[in-house]
């Protein structure tokens, strides 16, 4: 553990001397998009020793595989990005490049960051989608004039380096989430992730049904409360309102009331009518109800009004009150006055409440009843005398008013959730079936993660999340673009690529190699260069799901295809377009001018260490403790070696490693490699 | 056969002149009368539009084919030969009045459909004629005579074919006259005076409301079978409250005019909603006068280049920040001194800070020179609630902040110096409440907003304004109903609608507009159309409400709705004509019936087949209207 530790108090000197060069230098508006992130590391390392300490084993593991699928896919997604950022060549878009030893199709020059970063940032769940949009030849292409092309290139550029500085500052979660059967799951939850991607997650790894129902839950310990997450919700957001200490938790569950309207509208929008009409409901009169309360221009909650108890701003004593539900809030009438809406007084309004359900209220509250629902501002966490509590006389009544306040708070949100959620179900039985074979056999980037990720679905990764793990090689040629969705094939290429440098240990198929085509990172120099992105592990799609390699790749020399088929054709990038464009990548040769941005970012800077008290989750938001004192530490030379003012001058030649990182200072190698150290360590204990 | 004269009054000859007397036998087709009166009167001009209408029957003879014996037309019959289509003064949703020519010989829902054509209003079938409600002859004397928008001059044939010229129909285009009538149309108008409101008349209780709806015409006859004369004034409004695929690009009339209809149903209570829903109501129609002043009609700004524009200014305000670790932008743009107290710490007084704007989050100081160091404290402001209490006139400037936090929700008071300072923070803060940075594109447009606001409270309270620039100072008792009037002063009202606004400000025209329907769409009562009626076997007035999608019986005792039966549940309704009672079977052996108090049982059958007519309705087929079906369904099998 000690030297987990060591590597940690290490990545975080050399985080500060990063940080400490950016004040020096501001980088001109073209480079921007690598420089920006630089700028905007917020890396949190807080804990992040001490709640690896927290963590057991399997969570680590785990843990371990997300990371590096996260870490593979950023790359890919980086080179992309560049890819797509150099790709236009000026003069005449549409024509190939000169030919060389592999002709290049005209790269997709409307690889604008848009398109490119989202379809990067929905492939775990489905390459599938990625790979059909992307290669779609530039719409724009050959029709606009050269300046045209050249404002357009320019306005892609901008939003190109928009989109990495927000995608720089995205931080994670490490999430347990409790399963029914008892056991939990731990995962990495980026910020940007909404509920349903962490279901969708979640129904790979735990192979669950994935009907409609299963949901993501919190539950308050403190204040005894429990609320189901919808699908369009941030994850991230409302768990970083917890207490660092808060025992709540996250639960993946089957829960009925989530979309329970949909399925039993009448139930909900007729519930005044007698039981057994709504029993015999027609389907198509179902439909009709959703129709009108859904697919309207507006969205028309049910019409709700009855007694409640109320138990407000911290009183002890429960009161009645006729209530009344409307889309703007709900209402109570005032004593005395009569049901017409003028008189009604606003008792809540639903912008900054969520509605939760409140367990044991009849123990803690005296409540008349134990069918309460309580409203509350989501960051509120304890006991407050903002906090309302309503208390029904029935269970079946709280629901009635749970669903009508999330109906009349998302409005149509719902509705698109529940069809995402339907859909979803419908596929998910061959999905599950068809996923779990392949990811079994693809190439996990480590062999010390794949003998050790065994017992879950083999690191699923979380959404592979385009990161900025790789901020640091934008001025470099870009490394070969694994994402071969978005690039067009490369020409036939006889060069075989060199065998992956990075874990070169175990090279896991051919798939992983370097189209040889691309600006190399030259042999000499590899001392300074940034290792090659890490193979892109391939395990959150099955190759099932990938396109089928474009006729004409190189793979038709390569061994076996089914691994093959995500990364075998590899586009090399495309050869150096012949007017340099101001942020086109220097010719290698040309190193030293930019070596500063190599050193090496210690690791995902996204990757958000979990405090240490809650094994649960962990926020990322704490003030970073100071840095642990550096234990020694054998492959911790760098930071101690390195006086602030040269690290961007001088990338530090790796360390003696275990494991082989070729070319030192890259992204997510050396957090990767030492973690993995570090764990082979402590397993031989 | 043998020859007999008929006299028949030839309109165009004016008043006076006395009837053309041709020579007929009865078997002479209507046709070859009209051919006859054309030739004697001499007159050359194009008569396409002209037929005879027979006075003493109230018919049209329009079939030319038939003869005179067919029609059973004998020689003292009265008839006049005439256009078709005349001119009929029509008010519209937005109070205003235009002039135009409408079809007095087909059935009013093809006359409706003409009309919509020349208005360029979409989707005719949601609209119908009603008779006016009766003014008071002296008070109207004296109102200057209101301006009226003439479009009789509009050739017939060109309406047909709507093609858009410079965004509007071609036929607006021809003139600087008729381009004003089109912007009449299809821009919103100024909040009416608060006096205008109350004048009006409002309708106190349902069956007030139940009146209105006994002056619908007749979908099934024409406008002269109604006695409706040349130049009378009649109502254009929107009857079935389903409307279908508004679009805001192409429904600018038909978006425009509904917004009318609705903002004026709010404002005279025709509709109830709550004081919260009317202020958010009054916040969108500030919002809707002030955008559709200011934004040109031109829509076709490069949205991607906005985008663009905006991201790259956000982008230099980043790099500005991030760069240099410490400065914010607030600060660059004005360093203030904000005063700050924490409620329950302190029960009177202020103490000075110097406040510092970063991200989503205020720091405070003890001064400006220990600023560069560690803040006393640090408040993330997202998803905090933010609230004014302003009093210009007393320069009190607070932004009350309401934080959540674990424990609870910290209140917190900031006291601004002035105006200025008071509309940057209080924007700040909004953005920052909603996790947006001060670098946000909104940010000055918050600040104007704010500004022009505290500029409408200025003018209010102040004996001392000198009525700044005119168009922001819209009285707030414009935007809400009386009761409102009586209830708030225009300075406590104010900021009230500015609370909600703060919600809508960033809108744009047709957001707005679409919000505003959306919400009127989503009160409990939407779509009601009340009429008094008496249930078989009652012995007391209920009133029935008619719904898109359902109806309703109300107890007028209770004032509450006793019974809901949805149309999807109904079998068969019938009218029978000779008792006039509506009968209305549903499933389950439900059955009802009625007879109407306050309109004619054709108006209920009318609504109720009219409402499922609309439900019909689906894309494939929606630029062809079945009108077939539509008077299938409303018709009235009256002996005629």
């Amino acid at each position: 553990m000690e030297d987990i530790d060591a590597m940690f108090s290490d990545l975080l000197g050399e985080m500060d001397l990063l940080t400490q060069s950016l004040g020096e230098e501001i980088p001109p508006p073209a480079p921007l998009p690598n420089t920006k992130k630089e700028v905007s590391f917020t890396m949190d390392f807080a804990n992040f020793n001490e709640s690896l300490h927290e963590l057991e084993d399997t969570d680590l593991d785990a843990l371990m595989a997300d990371l590096v699928a996260d870490l593979s896919a950023t790359e890919e997604k980086l080179t992309a990005e560049i890819q797509g950022l150099k790709a236009p060549s000026p003069p005449l878009p549409n024509l190939p490049p000169p030919p060389r030893d592999l002709s290049f199709p005209p790269a997709p020059y409307d690889s604008s960051s848009s398109s490119s970063s989202s379809s990067c940032r929905d492939s775990s769940s489905s390459l599938v989608s990625t790979s059909a949009t992307s290669p779609l030849p530039p719409p724009q292409a050959g029709k606009p004039s050269k300046e045209d092309i050249e404002a357009q290139m320019k306005a892609d550029k901008i939003k190109l380096a928009l989109e990495k500085l927000k995608e720089a500052k995205v931080k994670k979660l490490v999430v347990k989430v409790l399963m029914n059967d008892g056991s939990s799951k731990t995962l990495m939850v980026d910020e940007r992730q909404t509920v349903r991607e962490v279901l969708d997650n979640l129904f790979e790894k735990t192979h669950c049904d994935a009907n409609v129902d299963w949901s993501l839950c919190e539950t308050n310990y403190e204040l005894q409360l429990e609320r189901t997450f919808e699908d369009h919700e941030n994850m991230v957001e409302p768990l970083l309102a917890w207490t660092r200490d808060s025992e709540n938790k996250v639960l993946f569950q089957e829960r009925r009331d989530k979309f329970e309207v949909f399925k039993n509208p009448q139930n909900f929008y007729l519930w005044k009518k007698d039981k057994k009409t709504l029993k015999d409901m027609k389907d198509k009169d179902k439909e009709l109800l959703i129709k009108e309360n859904f697919c309207g221009p507006s969205i028309i909650v049910p019409d709700l009004e009855g007694v409640l108890y109320l138990k407000e701003d911290g009183k002890k004593s429960w009161k009645q009150r006729l209530f009344q539900l409307r889309a703007s809030g709900i209402y109570y009438v005032p004593k005395g006055k009569t049901k017409s809406s003028r008189d009604l007084v606003c008792f809540v309004q639903f912008d900054n409440v969520n509605v939760y359900f409140g367990k044991d209220v009849k123990n803690r509250y005296k409540a008349p009843t134990d069918f309460c629902f309580v409203l509350k501002h989501p960051q509120i966490q304890k006991e407050s005398q903002y906090i309302k509590y309503l208390c029904c006389d029935d269970d079946w009544t709280m629901r009635l008013w749970m669903t009508g306040i999330r109906i009349a708070k998302y409005g149509a949100l719902l509705h698109g959730n529940y069809k995402a959620a339907e859909k979803k179900s419908v596929v998910s039985s061959a999905w599950t079936n068809r996923s779990t074979p392949s990811s079994s056999n693809q190439s996990t980037p480590s062999p010390t993660i794949r003998a050790k990720a065994s017992s879950q679905s083999n690191g699923h990764a979380s959404k592979p999340q385009p990161g900025s793990d790789h901020q640091d090689f934008g001025n470099l040629p870009p490394p070969p673009p694994p994402l071969n969705e978005i690039l067009p094939p490369p020409s036939p290429d006889p060069v075989l690529p060199p065998p992956p440098p990075s874990l070169a240990s175990k090279p896991s198929g051919p798939h992983r190699k370097q189209p040889s085509g691309f600006p190399p990172p030259p042999l000499g120099i590899d001392n300074n260069l940034p290792p090659p992105p890490l193979p892109p592990p391939i395990d959150e799609a099955p190759p099932d799901f990938l396109p089928p390699p474009p006729p004409n790749t190189g793979i038709g020399s390569f061994p076996p295809p089914p691994p093959n088929t995500g990364f075998g054709s590899l586009p090399p990038p495309p050869p150096p377009p012949p007017p340099p464009v101001s942020s086109l990548p220097p010719p290698p040769a040309s190193f030293g001018g930019i070596k500063k941005s190599l050193h090496p970012p210690p690791q995902d800077p996204q990757f958000l260490p979990p405090p240490p008290p809650d094994p649960v989750f962990t926020s990322a938001g704490a003030p970073p403790p100071p840095p642990p004192p550096p234990p020694a530490f054998a492959a911790t030379p760098r930071a101690n070696a390195r006086p602030a003012g040269s690290v961007k001058k001088m990338p530090p030649a790796p360390p003696k490693r275990t494991t082989p990182v070729a070319g030192g200072g890259g992204g997510g190698g050396d957090l990767m490699s030492e973690l993995m150290l570090a764990m082979k360590k402590r397993s031989d204990h | 056969m043998a020859a007999w004269d008929l006299s028949v009054t030839v309109e165009d000859l004016g008043p006076d002149a006395p009837p053309v007397t041709i020579s007929v036998a009865s078997d002479l087709h209507v046709g070859g009368v009209i051919v006859k009166l054309v030739e004697k009167t001499q007159i050359k001009r194009d008569w396409s539009d002209h037929a005879l209408w027979w006075d003493q029957k109230k018919m049209w003879l329009l079939r030319t084919a038939w003869t005179l014996e067919k029609y059973g037309i004998h020689a003292d019959a009265r008839l006049i030969f005439m256009p078709q289509h005349r001119p009929l003064k029509l008010d519209l949703p937005n109070g205003k009045t235009v002039r135009l020519r409408a079809c007095f010989s087909d059935p009013v829902f093809q006359t409706v459909m003409g009309i919509c054509r020349q208005l360029n209003i979409r989707h005719p079938e949601e609209l119908s004629l009603l008779r006016p409600v009766e003014e008071k002859k002296k008070k109207k004397d004296k109102d200057l005579t209101e301006e009226i928008y003439d479009l009789t001059e509009v050739p017939l044939s060109s309406v047909s074919r709507p093609c858009l010229y410079n965004g509007m129909p071609a036929h607006f285009a021809e003139s600087e006259k008729m381009e004003a009538v089109y912007k009449m149309l299809s821009i919103t108008q100024t909040p009416p005076a608060p006096e205008v409101i109350t004048k009006q008349y409002r309708p106190a209780s349902v069956v007030d409301k139940a009146h209105i709806n006994g002056r619908w015409l007749d979908s099934s006859r024409c406008l002269m079978q109604q006695n409706i004369q040349e130049n009378d004034r009649l109502w254009l409004r929107f009857k079935y409250y389903t409307f279908y695929e508004l679009d805001p690009k192409y429904d600018v009339v038909r978006l425009t005019q509904l917004y009318e209809q609705a903002r004026w149903a709010i404002l005279l209570e025709d509709i109830d909603c709550t004081e919260e829903e009317m202020m958010l109501f009054g916040a969108l129609q500030y919002h809707i006068s002030k955008v559709s002043q200011s934004e040109p009609q031109a829509l076709s700004t490069n949205t991607a280049m906005d985008d663009l524009e905006s991201a790259l200014l956000s982008l230099e305000v980043k790099m500005e920040g991030e760069s240099s670790s410490a400065t914010d932008v607030l600060i660059k743009r004005s360093c203030v001194n904000v005063r700050f107290r924490p409620k329950r710490l302190t029960l009177k007084g202020y103490k000075q800070y110097w406040f510092k704007f970063q991200d989503t989050s205020i720091a405070y100081f003890k001064s400006k020179e220990e600023s560069i160091g560690e803040p006393i404290q640090q408040i993330n402001l997202k998803g905090c609630e933010v609230a004014p209490d302003v009093n210009v006139a007393a320069q009190k400037f607070l932004i009350r902040l309401l934080i959540p936090a674990p424990e609870g929700m910290n209140e917190v008071f900031l006291r601004c110096e002035n105006e200025r300072q008071y509309a940057q923070w209080m924007a700040g803060c909004r953005l920052a409440s909603k996790g947006k940075s001060l670098a946000d594109s909104s940010f000055q447009s918050e600040i104007q907003s704010i500004r022009s606001f505290l500029a409408m409270q200025r003018n209010n309270s102040g004996s001392s304004s000198n009525a700044a620039s005119s168009d922001e100072s819209i009285n707030t008792h414009s935007l809400v109903s009386p009761r409102y009037h009586k209830k708030y002063k225009t300075k406590q009202l104010t900021p009230r609608i500015l609370d909600a606004y703060q919600n809508v400000a960033q809108l744009s025209l047709s957001d707005a507009l679409m919000r505003f329907l959306q919400i009127w769409q989503a009160l409990p009562d939407f779509g009601l159309s009340y009429v008094v009626v008496r249930f078989k076997g009652s012995r007391k007035d209920e009133v029935l409400g008619i719904a898109p999608n359902r109806l309703i019986r109300i107890d007028l005792g209770v004032g509450d709705v006793v019974k809901t039966w949805r149309y999807n549940n109904m079998k068969q309704w019938n009218v029978n004509w000779d008792i006039r009672q509506v009968a209305i079977e549903f499933e389950g052996n439900v059955n009802i019936a009625f007879s109407c108090v306050t309109a004619d049982c054709r108006i209920v059958h009318e609504f109720i087949g009219g409402y499922i007519f609309m439900s019909t309705r689906s894309r494939e087929k929606s630029d062809v209207l079945n009108q077939e079906l539509f008077h299938k369904l409303t018709g009235g099998h009256e002996a005629l």
